[in-house]
């Protein structure tokens, strides 16, 4: 579905991304995971097109989509959910999921997908009214994500969806992405959290120093020895 | 007493005006973080669009007074593409200098295609005064206050309710979670920069008539917009229309009770004294707009 060949990214001279190759299959789960500025971030930046890609392609669905705005990516059907949750702090939960909606003009379907997505998060539906910025950091990832469920992705990306909450929310937020992948959206998943990816992803990929060192199903990882003393604490 | 209420009569008028300009500029900088000089310039652009629209080619004043709000924007919009766009990512010092070329080379060029003798427009309204009481308003300015209203009223409307508006915001608050959401970032400094000129241009065309057109009536323009804006502070609506009335109050005042010469030095007085209490303006909240 996605397949990625020699990307390179540069933040000024700094090369961030040395020629990354990987591919995503249609219904999979996969992770990305690497320690920090390893280029994880990075690379879902290129996929989404805000980050120019300086060398390499990007295709989906075959289509190359190396040189595409954010708009036209996220039109053709892939989501990021950025690091940090990144949601409007002075717009309502309401506003939040429109903007999430921003490109789709079928409003009848919209309103399905904002109740649905209120099903899967009451907590969201109660402070529907209320500015983003005053809930709480899990509520949040809750509304980062049902914004990006309202794009209708066929391909969502995940930049470490546990960053920063409590480990209950944490195992909240894992199931719901298993969820969202269940009902047949593809996801791509960048964590810190390595041994969770691992565990519930189809296939990973391990990122060091801009370059995939390792790939593998994430039983693989798991047992790998380079991966267990460096990344899963032995 | 009568005095008194004279003078806030017209606060409201003058306030409102100040406000149109306050906002525009107030969304250019919340929104692009470009310190926009020439906001005053085409505060005159507009009070000359409608001379030429309405006085030269005759078309009726109200017709005119709305062309020269469209011409505003698209004025807007020409500028944002023409010397902008091409400085994106170029820090707000080199925007800032660029909207300063760009301030003399529209006054300049007012006064080369208009010359320097200053235009008055006239309007269709009766000479007379409305007296309520004490009170004498000419019917001029109370068309330039509901008229402005109007105007505030739609720019609310506008970033709070449409779908411009929130991609507006959106964008204000989170640039690239906003072209995540596939926000066209372009488009939306295009909009804001043709929005927040056209405010200018209305605010210049309602005031034209009132006062007279001259190619330096954009300077006391901008000066004031800055006052306006960091008096409520900067990227807030709210903040910036009471800061036009604010503005207009301490001029009003000014004049009135210490001496009219000061009446435009009130506005300097109001930047030094915020900037030296509260240098976020009175009514910034952090990282705002709407």
């Amino acid at each position: 579905m996605l397949h990625i060949n020699g990307l390179v990214c540069r933040y000024g001279k700094v090369e961030a991304l040395k020629g990354v190759t990987l591919s995503i299959g249609q219904g999979q789960l996969v992770a990305l995971i690497g320690a920090n500025g390893a280029g994880k971030s990075t690379t879902l930046r290129a996929i989404s097109g805000i980050l120019p890609s300086a060398a390499g392609r990007i295709t989906f669905d075959g289509h190359d989509i190396t040189k595409c705005s954010a708009r036209e990516i996220l039109g053709k059907g892939i989501a990021h959910c950025p690091e940090g949750r990144r949601v409007f702090p002075d717009m309502t939960v309401d506003e939040n999921l429109d903007m999430g909606a921003y490109l789709r003009t079928d409003r009848r379907e919209i309103a399905a997908d904002r109740e649905r997505i209120f099903g899967m998060f009451p907590r969201l539906a109660e402070r529907r009214h209320q500015v983003a910025g005053t809930l709480s950091g899990g509520e949040q990832q809750m509304l980062a994500i049902g914004r990006a469920i309202m794009s209708k992705p066929r391909l969502m990306m995940f930049d470490e969806p546990s960053l920063g909450l409590a480990p209950n929310i944490v195992e909240q937020v894992f199931s719901i992405i298993d969820g969202i992948r269940k009902a047949g959206t593809t996801v791509l998943m960048v964590e810190q959290n390595a041994y969770s990816a691992l565990e519930m992803c189809d296939y990973a990929y391990l990122l060091e120093t801009g370059s995939i060192v390792l790939s593998g199903s994430g039983k693989d990882l798991i047992d790998d020895e380079h991966v267990r003393s460096a990344y899963l604490g032995g | 007493m009568t005095e008194l209420l004279q003078h806030i009569v017209n606060t409201l008028i003058l306030g409102s005006t100040y406000a149109l300009l306050g906002i525009g500029l107030t969304l250019i900088f919340g929104i692009m973080r470009v310190v926009n000089f020439a906001h005053g310039e085409l505060y005159s652009f507009g009070a000359y669009a409608l001379y030429f629209v309405g006085v030269m080619l005759g078309l009726n004043f109200f017709l005119a007074l709305i062309v020269a709000v469209v011409l505003g924007c698209f004025a807007g919009a020409l500028i944002e593409v023409v010397l902008l766009r091409p400085m994106r990512g170029a820090d707000i010092d080199t925007t800032m200098l660029v909207m300063i070329g760009a301030m003399i080379v529209m006054q300049n060029g007012e006064q080369f295609v208009w010359g320097g003798v200053a235009k008055s427009v006239s309007t269709p309204f009766p000479e007379l005064p409305l007296v309520i009481g004490s009170i004498s308003v000419s019917w001029l300015r109370l068309f330039v206050f509901c008229a402005a209203l109007a105007l505030i009223g739609v720019s609310y409307l506008l970033i709070n309710r449409t779908k411009l508006g929130k991609a507006m915001r959106a964008t204000f608050q989170d640039r690239d979670a906003a072209s995540l959401m596939g926000v066209n970032i372009q488009f939306i400094y295009m909009a804001t920069f043709a929005i927040g000129s056209s405010l200018a241009a209305a605010a210049g065309a309602l005031l034209g008539p009132v006062y007279v057109i001259s190619p330096q009536m954009g300077n006391l323009a901008s000066l004031k917009a800055f006052a306006i804006v960091i008096l409520g502070g900067l990227g807030s609506i709210g903040g910036a229309t009471i800061g036009g009335f604010l503005l207009a109050l301490a001029e009003e005042l000014g004049a009135g009770y210490v001496s009219s010469g000061y009446r435009d030095a009130m506005g300097f007085l109001i930047i030094i004294v915020v900037l030296l209490f509260k240098p976020t303006g009175l009514f910034a909240r952090a990282e705002r707009i709407g």
